[in-house]
């Protein structure tokens, strides 16, 4: 193509035009902070870690110690605690040790896919959180309704009047409707900040893998 | 990081500018984000500076650590740019080098190349700068075959974008 070796020649020409940066300018622009995407994805990160351990700490205060052990469920949500702690301890040591391999040197390819799969150790660590948040609430409700004093008062009622099956089933619905509308808005909230986020980055990588197919 | 490290970066960077100026021009669309791109790029190659051994070029290097934050650099995404943008270094011809026909082509040439995607972009970007396939290849982190491949289709989208 003539066009192009035409273009190229011009290109090659153009360097006259090009901006010229003392190296005063230069070197006043090596300490200012990165914008990269990296970055982005670093503090959304590190968010996330110290909010869902926000979410931990408020609701595991000691005070409500006795209280787990008047509902019988004091053992399994210690049992839940220790996985819960464990598990988070991983993730932060998974999320440091990819975050730390994301190489501006390496190939592009290689690039993207480090930084996608730190974006995934993140989405698993929020995933993680939803499913123990979850089996705590389920874990309380179960309390509460068996051995809480309100709890036992409404099962109560509902055996009086003969359909506690009923009760039941509406419990259980109700549980299953409210857990689904909050994991699906936390879901979209999520598709939608990486989605922005790394719409570009994700098209870029997808594009360089579809060569390989 | 030490004085004598900071000093000889920044000297090889101001020698070497001409590359990450490239790079801007042909991803960003005005004065602004192009300096903005250098600042991210200048700032990607410090951090990796200490890494570098001195076994490639220091230019070999910055192709790659240049490319890698324009393709992977959050921007909010932009129309791309269909009107022709006269601030834009790219478009900065000097009329009478050239008689009007081949002004005219490189004109629409260039803003062809800007439609681009970011991968093409960077494959047109190696291509004019005359590197061979294989350090294509291990720039985007592709086989040689591959970029072949890639490298024809992209120049086929030029045409096509050329005469439609």
């Amino acid at each position: 193509m003539d066009e192009l070796e035409l273009l190229k020649k011009d290109w090659q020409k153009r360097e006259a035009d090009l901006p010229k940066l003392s190296y005063d300018q230069i070197y006043k622009m090596i300490w200012k902070k990165s914008s990269s995407i990296v970055k982005w994805i670093f503090y959304i990160s590190i968010l996330e870690f110290v909010f869902w351990a926000g979410i931990n700490l408020i609701f595991n205060d000691p005070d409500s110690i006795q209280e787990l052990k008047d509902l019988h469920i004091h053992k399994v949500i210690m049992v839940l605690n220790v996985v819960n702690y464990a598990i988070i301890l991983y993730f932060i040591f998974k999320f440091y040790n990819n975050y730390k391999k994301i190489s501006f040197t390496d190939s592009s390819k290689k690039l993207m896919q480090t930084i996608l799969k730190v974006k995934r150790t993140v989405t698993q660590y929020v995933w993680f959180n939803l499913i123990i948040f979850t089996t705590y609430l389920i874990t309380n409700m179960y309390g509460v309704l068996l051995y809480g004093p309100e709890g036992k008062e409404i099962v109560e009622a509902a055996s009086r009047d003969g359909n506690s099956t009923v009760f039941w089933i509406m419990v259980i619905g109700i549980s299953i409707v409210f857990t689904v509308v909050i994991l699906f808005l936390i879901w979209l909230f999520y598709k939608l900040l990486y989605g922005i986020l790394l719409k570009r980055l994700r098209e870029n990588y997808n594009e360089l893998k579809k060569l390989e197919i | 990081m030490n004085k004598e490290l900071e000093h000889r970066f920044v000297t090889e960077l101001e020698n070497n500018q001409n590359i990450v100026h490239k790079v801007c021009s042909l991803y960003t669309n005005d004065k602004d984000a192009h300096n903005d791109l250098f600042q991210e790029i200048t700032v990607q190659l410090w951090k990796a500076y200490p890494k570098f051994r001195g076994d490639a070029k220091f230019s070999t290097w910055m192709y790659r650590v240049a490319l890698n934050t324009a393709i992977t650099l959050y921007r909010k995404s932009k129309k791309r740019v269909q009107t022709q943008d006269y601030e834009s270094v790219i478009n900065k011809i000097k009329a009478n080098e050239y008689d009007d026909t081949e002004e005219k082509r490189l004109k629409l040439m260039y803003d062809a190349i800007k439609q681009l995607g970011d991968i093409e972009k960077a494959l047109i970007f190696l291509y004019l700068e005359d590197k061979d396939y294989t350090e294509i290849a291990e720039t985007l982190g592709i086989t040689e075959v591959n970029a072949r491949v890639k490298m024809n289709r992209v120049k086929n989208k030029l045409r096509t974008i050329l005469n439609p």
